[in-house]
């Protein structure tokens, strides 16, 4: 029995062959405690990169109620069995990372907007799937637009498609739906983010990986000018 | 998600569209829970969570020869989910109805299982899990974050730690072993 768990652990896991695979399938089919252990697995799996005590919240200056208990926030944790926390600038405060007052006021005059709200009160179905496209499919943030980034300090890898300095890596895409975005919203998906950010043509930046909020900014702003 | 969890799911749909319930049987377990606390987080109701859950994956039974793996199998499955959630909230008579599943049930076998399910909508239990993992000896948690977390497949988690595959799987499969044992003994049986 113990064998048939380790190959039903390596089957989750998708490192069964095919033939075992095949041999897996009849036994788990003909056997609710083999089902009932393979939905444990996927519990475990929620539970691991369940990590509510390790969410920082940006900012501690302002409780805008308006973005609170979102439920795009929950059901995208639970849905993907990844943490994947909403997390929306409110007032942050932009001087201390030297951005740019003009840019800063832009990012923050929208996040208090009609529009803002409106973003946020309705199903946010598109950002959902996208999001979604963005952390499932490894190819997805694979872009065909090659951005020099050097002048802020960032090669592109040639191994990956990204970029990096040495210390932080991620992937760039634009896109041309904006999904009515006025503001930068970002997301954490275990050890990395996904910042997506407006820009001045109506297109969306994404970038995702280990970054800053303030890389993150500065990246946007490079490529906005 | 990762990418070898894709790969078996991108065989286990491939069967299942040739008629290989057990491969569906597999998917359905695999991604239950996860769809249940989606729809939990929509419905704040145990008993119209579960309803919508089965739901979900007898749509995704009879409309899987439409998925043409152009996104993640979950990413799919959540959107029917979804739907159907967005649906049942618009539907003020909706508790009025039973479930509808214009499909003979004996087809396909959707199990539910409600310790788990009260599991995954219960954030202290998720935590107490995440917790005992963080206990865990450090050869195993290693292996198992690397898979888990990380979403590293087992030859690369052979090279991160310089230990052998076969040692890798065994570790991931203790580690999952004593986690199972933690929630049968502390959570499961305390609830």
């Amino acid at each position: 029995m113990s064998d048939i768990n380790e190959k039903l652990s390596a089957l989750y896991d998708g490192e069964l062959n095919s033939t075992e695979i095949d041999d897996l399938i009849d036994i788990v089919s003909k056997n609710i405690d083999l089902q009932e252990r393979l939905a444990m697995l996927s519990v475990i799996g929620i539970a691991a990169n369940n990590k509510p005590n390790k969410i920082t919240q940006i900012s501690k200056k302002s409780n805008l109620n308006l973005f609170s208990n979102i439920w795009f926030s929950n059901s995208i944790t639970a849905a993907a069995s990844i943490l994947l926390t909403l997390i929306i600038i409110n007032n942050y405060d932009f001087s201390r990372m030297n951005e740019d007052t003009k840019y800063s006021n832009q990012i923050a005059s929208a996040i208090s907007s009609k529009e803002a709200k409106s973003i946020v009160e309705q199903p946010e179905q598109y950002l959902t799937d996208y999001i979604m496209r963005v952390i499932n499919e490894p190819d997805f943030m694979n872009s065909s637009n090659s951005i020099d980034l050097r002048n802020v300090g960032y090669v592109t890898s040639m191994t990956n498609q990204g970029y990096s300095n040495g210390k932080e890596n991620f992937k760039l895409k634009i896109e041309k739906n904006n999904f009515g975005l006025k503001q930068i919203r970002y997301w954490r998906h275990g050890k990395k983010m996904i910042y997506m950010t407006p820009l001045k043509d109506g297109r969306v930046l994404t970038i995702y990986g280990n970054i800053s909020l303030s890389t993150a900014l500065t990246i946007a702003k490079t490529i906005d000018k | 998600m990762k990418k070898n969890s894709d790969d078996i799911d991108s065989v286990l749909i491939k069967k299942a569209k040739n008629g290989n319930k057990g491969a569906f049987n597999i998917l359905v377990n695999k991604y239950y829970t996860r769809v249940y606390a989606s729809l939990f987080s929509f419905t704040k109701s145990k008993e119209d969570s579960e309803d919508l859950a089965q739901q979900t994956f007898v749509k995704v039974w009879q409309q899987l020869h439409s998925f043409r793996g152009e996104s993640a199998f979950f990413t799919w499955v959540y959107r029917i989910a979804i739907n159907l959630a967005k649906n049942f909230v618009a539907s003020s008579g909706y508790k009025k109805q039973k479930v509808n599943t214009s499909i003979d049930e004996s087809e396909i076998e959707i199990n539910s299982f409600e310790d788990l399910e009260s599991i995954v909508i219960h954030n202290q239990s998720l935590r107490n899990i995440n917790n005992y993992i963080n206990k865990m000896p450090e050869s195993l948690k290693t292996a198992f974050t690397l898979r888990e977390v990380e979403g590293k497949s087992y030859e690369e988690i052979s090279i991160i730690t310089d230990t052998p595959i076969g040692t890798v799987r065994s570790r991931i499969f203790r580690a999952r072993e004593s986690i199972i044992e933690y929630m049968n003994t502390e959570i499961i049986n305390n609830e």
